[in-house]
């Protein structure tokens, strides 16, 4: 999996594709395969029972499992029910772009993806990083920071801050507000624009302070070290190898 | 600039309260509203008082 690059690769996009794209599906589809599933990968507490999947890399990539959201059909499906509830080809467009960004980005680890799902279960993984989700969140961020994964992080981080002009006011007010009626357009007519702007920065912000604080957490208050070799780090037991 | 620094200080902090409570780091919401009060709210509340 991967961790900033989700936050980072709709900003690279959005100034690469302007008004071709809306920010709110292209963010919306960026952790679309996630955001309905990761809980149950690391678990969580709930009236005193720790509720977590008893194979979470098998349940998050996998089938049986909700690995079907890590497809390319499932980006094209939602976006097909986006265009239908939406009739906006730019929002069904710019969610499938994030979608699919995620899913490819995803096959950087050991476990990778059901690329092609329905038609086939194979994972596609190129085994760059180690897989470690099911050892927790803090194991899993220890390794994926220790390893090549976060270099996959860092050269989006730099591509985000290369793509710096989309965050300005000038690129709110003349390109993200004009691409998308259906959201940017009723909000400035409601809420002040410095807050909005705010909102719209805010995960290009999370993603370059998350990388910073997890780098500096493994590796100035902890002591894991970097493994940059293929696969690696191999001190964590990753899935999928 | 001005902007620019309020960002980089508010990441100073968040990066900094990260740090020391991992648990800061894993909501986007949490983020977003932290993000919010940081550069928008607390800046604009004072900008308010002092146009008084």
């Amino acid at each position: 999996m991967s961790w900033s690059t989700h936050d980072l690769e709709p900003y690279v996009f959005q100034r690469k594709l302007g008004l071709g794209v809306a920010f709110v599906p292209l963010l919306a589809g960026s952790y679309a395969p996630d955001i309905l599933t990761k809980w149950f990968v690391y678990g969580f507490d709930f009236l005193g029972v720790h509720l977590r999947a008893s194979d979470p890399a098998q349940f998050h990539r996998g089938w049986p499992g909700v690995g079907f959201t890590h497809s390319l059909a499932f980006g094209l499906v939602i976006a097909g029910l986006v265009y239908y509830f939406t009739r906006s080809r730019v929002w069904a467009l710019s969610f499938l772009i994030g979608c699919w960004a995620h899913v490819i980005s995803d096959i950087g680890d050991t476990v990778g993806v059901m690329l092609f799902f329905p038609f086939s279960t194979d994972h596609v993984a190129i085994d760059a990083w180690a897989y470690a989700g099911h050892l927790g969140r803090m194991t899993d961020a220890a390794a994926y920071y220790s390893g090549l994964g976060w270099t996959w992080d860092a050269f989006w981080a730099v591509c985000a801050l290369l793509s710096w002009r989309v965050l300005t006011t000038e690129y709110f007010r003349t390109v993200i507000v004009p691409a998308d009626p259906l959201v940017w357009q009723k909000l400035v007519r409601r809420y002040p624009e410095g807050l909005l702007l705010t909102l719209y920065r805010a995960m290009f912000f999370w993603g370059i302070a998350r990388l910073t604080a997890w780098l500096i957490w493994a590796h100035v208050f902890n002591d894991y070290s970097f493994d940059l070799s293929w696969g690696g780090p191999h001190w964590v037991d990753a899935a999928g190898n | 600039m001005r902007t620019l620094v309020l960002y980089l200080a508010a990441g100073v902090v968040y990066v900094a309260i990260g740090v020391a409570f991992p648990g800061f780091l894993y909501s986007a919401v949490v983020c977003a509203v932290y993000l919010a009060v940081t550069v928008w709210a607390i800046p604009e509340r004072i900008r308010r008082l002092r146009s008084r």
